[in-house]
């Protein structure tokens, strides 16, 4: 089964073909904001290395964030137009679980907290560890927004020994410094991969997880539109 | 004229669209979701909120204008068109790769559109016959300018406002009164009980060039009211109006008389005003020239004038390259 994997969500962005069974090609561009100009290229370019062409794609992955609204609106925008063009569906995966994913399969036994920078000084995290169901991964905390100062509590609870992963770790390193069973991890695992999500989606598919409709992609933002915002609190504190 | 069909798409502010054209041009299927209730309550467009709802409607919005057209084939189209800007940054990019993932599922041509010049080809989709050279009068919510237009393709900016667009200012004016939003079609209403000459509001500018300015108008119409609170609202948006529609009219004729115009081509969502066509109308009738007045749906950002401008740019250049980006600023090419 041949899968597109399309990553937008956080400063990284690239497209990674695989088939799951080793073969494939990813094409990555980092530290550049120009998620618009560079995803498009990026496909074709890892359609075109890995000898495939778009109509041999069956499963089309996607990264929902949370991350970037920007790149998540790239990200999702496109993979719903390639969707709607081929007529396959879409995998969604949180960007949280491609980092966590990257983690486990480098090797870490313990639990892991994927962190991603949510910018206006929040982070978005999730919790982890190595589980039974479809792509090895179990939750133990589900995607939620969170404050830095918080990070130390989150990442480890219990106290266990736990990985931080993700941009949003790196940037707030000294909030989860001296909390003693964590240990923040560096640069390769701070961006999720095209190519993580892309055998994370396939090993999903091949359990049986259904994809979905076209309608029910709807990236993770975790964050309500700023007018809301202020709405909320205007009606809640009774002013105009 | 033959060619393959085009589909066109619109994201750049609040209407979600899409659009399939046939060669002439011809608008076989033209779709508009518009956010108009999503905005409403907080007086104006919401970016993030735009680009939220871009997402969610316009695949199937894709999807309506494809089966609308009766575009089934494999591919459904020959090429596909989208606004690059201006407009919203995150509405923009949602219509952009959308856009750009289709042409590359149906291996076809993409090409990014200027939005302006989108709305200048609207009115060829509704005058397919019309008479090169035309006064274009490019009035919306984010534009007001006078552009002589001596072909397809060949655009000279005569003049623009300096501070706030027309549209803008309707919108202004319509929240201060209390008319709710959007302010032009609400001000357009409540005008027509009102006396148009009630309040001598100030006409910016007219005395000389194309550029406009209608920030100080707002700010005229917000310091009569504060001195005569009791004013019939009627009034104030008659007049208002009347001040908005005489700058406009005033430009437009004195640039179809300096640059020997055929005529004078409305276009833009201010061109739905009633008042604003109905004295175009009578300038162009006086001086035995064209008065080319949009239909309302072509006054309003839609999908099938992208689609005109992007089935013409096929037709006269190349497509655009994949790493086109979304360009909130971009500016109408003029000539020189």
């Amino acid at each position: 089964m041949i899968v597109l994997g399309i990553e937008s969500a956080t400063e990284l962005v690239g497209a990674a073909v695989s088939d799951g069974e080793g073969g494939g090609a990813e094409v990555t561009v980092a530290g550049r904001r120009r998620h618009a100009e560079c995803l498009a290229p990026a496909i074709e370019q890892a359609l075109a290395l890995s000898g495939r062409q778009l109509r041999e794609v069956e499963v089309l992955a996607v990264d929902l964030g949370p991350g970037l609204f920007t790149g998540l609106r790239v990200g999702v925008a496109t993979a719903k137009g390639l969707a709607q063009g081929l007529g396959i569906e879409v995998v969604g995966v949180t960007s949280l679980e491609v980092l966590a994913a990257a983690a486990l399969d480098a090797g870490w036994p313990g639990e892991v907290a994927a962190v991603v920078d949510g910018r206006r000084g929040e982070v978005f995290v999730a919790r982890y560890r190595r589980g039974p169901g479809p792509g090895g991964l179990a939750e133990l905390s589900p995607p939620a927004r969170a404050r830095p100062e918080d990070l130390a509590e989150l990442a480890a609870p219990d106290g266990q020994a736990t990985l931080a992963c993700g941009d949003g770790a790196l940037r707030y390193r000294e909030a989860l410094a001296g909390v003693a069973p964590v240990v923040v991890a560096g640069p390769t695992l701070a961006a999720p991969s095209p190519s993580v999500l892309a055998d994370l989606a396939l090993a999903r598919r091949s359990a049986g997880c259904p994809a979905v409709g076209l309608e029910a992609v709807v990236p993770v933002y975790l964050r309500d539109a700023d007018a809301r915002i202020n709405w909320t609190q205007r009606e809640a504190t009774g002013g105009g | 004229m033959s060619g393959p069909l085009v589909l066109g798409i619109e994201t750049s502010c609040d209407e979600t669209a899409a659009a399939v054209l046939a060669p002439g041009p011809r608008v076989l299927a033209s779709v508009v979701s518009s956010q108009v209730d999503l905005h409403a309550r907080f007086g104006g467009v919401v970016p993030e909120l735009a680009g939220r709802a871009h997402l969610e409607l316009l695949a199937p919005v894709v999807a309506e204008a494809l089966e609308r057209a009766g575009a089934v084939g494999h591919p459904p189209v020959g090429a596909v068109a989208v606004t690059s800007g201006p407009g919203l940054m995150g509405s923009l990019l949602v219509g952009l790769s959308h856009a750009k993932a289709l042409a590359m599922a149906w291996g076809v041509p993409f090409i990014g559109v200027n939005h302006l010049e989108g709305h200048l080809f609207a009115s060829l989709l509704d005058h397919p016959d019309l008479e090169w050279p035309l006064v274009v009068l490019l009035v919306s919510g984010g534009h007001t300018m006078v552009v002589a237009v001596e072909g397809l393709g060949r655009y000279r900016l005569l003049g623009q406002t300096i501070d706030d667009a027309a549209g803008e200012a309707f919108d202004k004016v319509a929240r201060f009164l209390g008319l709710g939003y959007p302010g032009g079609p609400a001000i357009d209403r409540v005008a027509r009980d009102g006396d148009p000459t009630a309040f001598a509001f100030p006409r910016a500018l007219a005395d000389h060039g194309f550029d406009f300015s209608f920030s100080g108008l707002k700010t005229a119409v917000v310091r009569a009211v504060e001195r005569a609170p009791e004013a019939n609202t009627a009034d104030v948006a008659a007049s208002f109006q009347e001040a908005v529609v005489d700058v406009l009219v005033t430009k437009a004729v004195r640039a179809l008389e300096a640059s020997g115009a055929r005529g004078i081509c409305l276009a833009g969502g201010v061109a739905a005003n009633s008042q604003l066509r109905a004295r175009v109308e009578q300038a162009c009738a006086e001086r035995g020239v064209a008065a080319l007045v949009p239909s309302l749906a072509m006054c309003t950002d839609n999908a099938a004038m992208i689609a005109a401008a992007g089935q013409w740019r096929l037709e006269h250049g190349a497509p655009s390259p994949l790493d086109l980006g979304a360009d909130p600023n971009l500016e109408l090419a003029f000539a020189r």
